[in-house]
């Protein structure tokens, strides 16, 4: 499984949506599955799948698939 | 009430910094405070002027029943808390009871997990400093997002009608938010 599918299946397990949602335009409080409490659970489910620990103000800016995908490279996750 | 200038402090926690308001911060203030996003989740919908909020800063200025802070994040303000008593006759310092307030005036952070900083880093705050045993809110039935925000503190509702009264005790804040405090208070490093 490269990255980009092992982002979509944990944003898919965090959030309870479909794979076809985890479009790079998917927004934080767009959609009711991703709110404050999804949030907390995508990071966690995002630090066990990538192997990292994000610090606040990722977590902060984490307001979308794009977004994750931009931080997530900071801890050297290529996509 | 007093003419003396009540002391606000500054308090610095979870990458926010609550700091008391200056006559600078009011046009920023009522902009926020004046936008549909804000205004309609009030108590009071209408539209405040200057003159309007100008008494307003006066008289907290030298009330001791309430405090006002604006919230910095990343040295920049994002938007404003506050606390009043819930019974008369009582300081900030000194009630036991607590009524909260908060907006997030810029649209960036609107329901951004960030909201939560300045409440944990108040609530802590007053739980640890001042007299306070209980916070108390009171939110417009319709608004949800306010409602679960507050659950995700701790709050229990109280009493539903037009609007949903909820109350937080010390402990259940404590239990409820360690994933909270946990998320907001990280410094950098990798697994």
């Amino acid at each position: 499984m490269d990255n980009q599918q092992k982002l979509t299946q944990t944003f898919v397990q965090a959030l309870g949506i479909s794979p076809e949602q985890v479009t790079d335009g998917l927004t934080y409080n767009t959609i009711k599955e991703w709110d404050s409490t999804a949030h907390m659970i995508l990071i966690a489910e995002l630090e066990d799948a990538f192997e990292v620990m994000l610090d606040t103000d990722d977590i902060i800016d984490m307001s979308s698939v794009s977004k994750a995908k931009d931080i997530l490279a900071k801890y050297d996750v290529q996509f | 009430m007093t003419d003396t200038v009540v002391n606000v402090p500054i308090i610095e926690a979870y990458q926010v910094r609550l700091r008391p308001i200056t006559v600078a911060d009011l046009t920023c203030l009522r902009q926020w405070r004046n936008s549909a996003f804000v205004r309609e989740k009030m108590v009071s919908t209408g539209l405040i002027s200057h003159e309007q909020q100008l008494a307003w800063y006066k008289k907290i200025a030298t009330d001791p029943s309430q405090m006002h802070w604006v919230i910095e994040y990343r040295d920049t303000p994002i938007g404003a808390v506050n606390v009043k008593v819930f019974e008369d006759d009582d300081s900030v310092t000194s009630a036991k009871i607590l009524e909260p307030g908060l907006y997030i005036g810029e649209p960036r952070y609107q329901g951004n997990i960030v909201a939560f900083a300045p409440t944990l880093a108040l609530y802590d705050y007053c739980f640890s400093v001042f007299h306070t045993q209980q916070f108390h809110a009171s939110v417009k039935a319709d608004n949800e997002a306010a409602i679960k925000y507050n659950q995700q503190l701790g709050y229990e509702t109280v009493s539903r009608g037009q609007f949903v009264t909820l109350s937080l005790q010390k402990a259940c804040y404590e239990r409820q938010t360690v994933t909270l405090k946990s998320l907001l208070s990280r410094t950098g490093k990798t697994k």
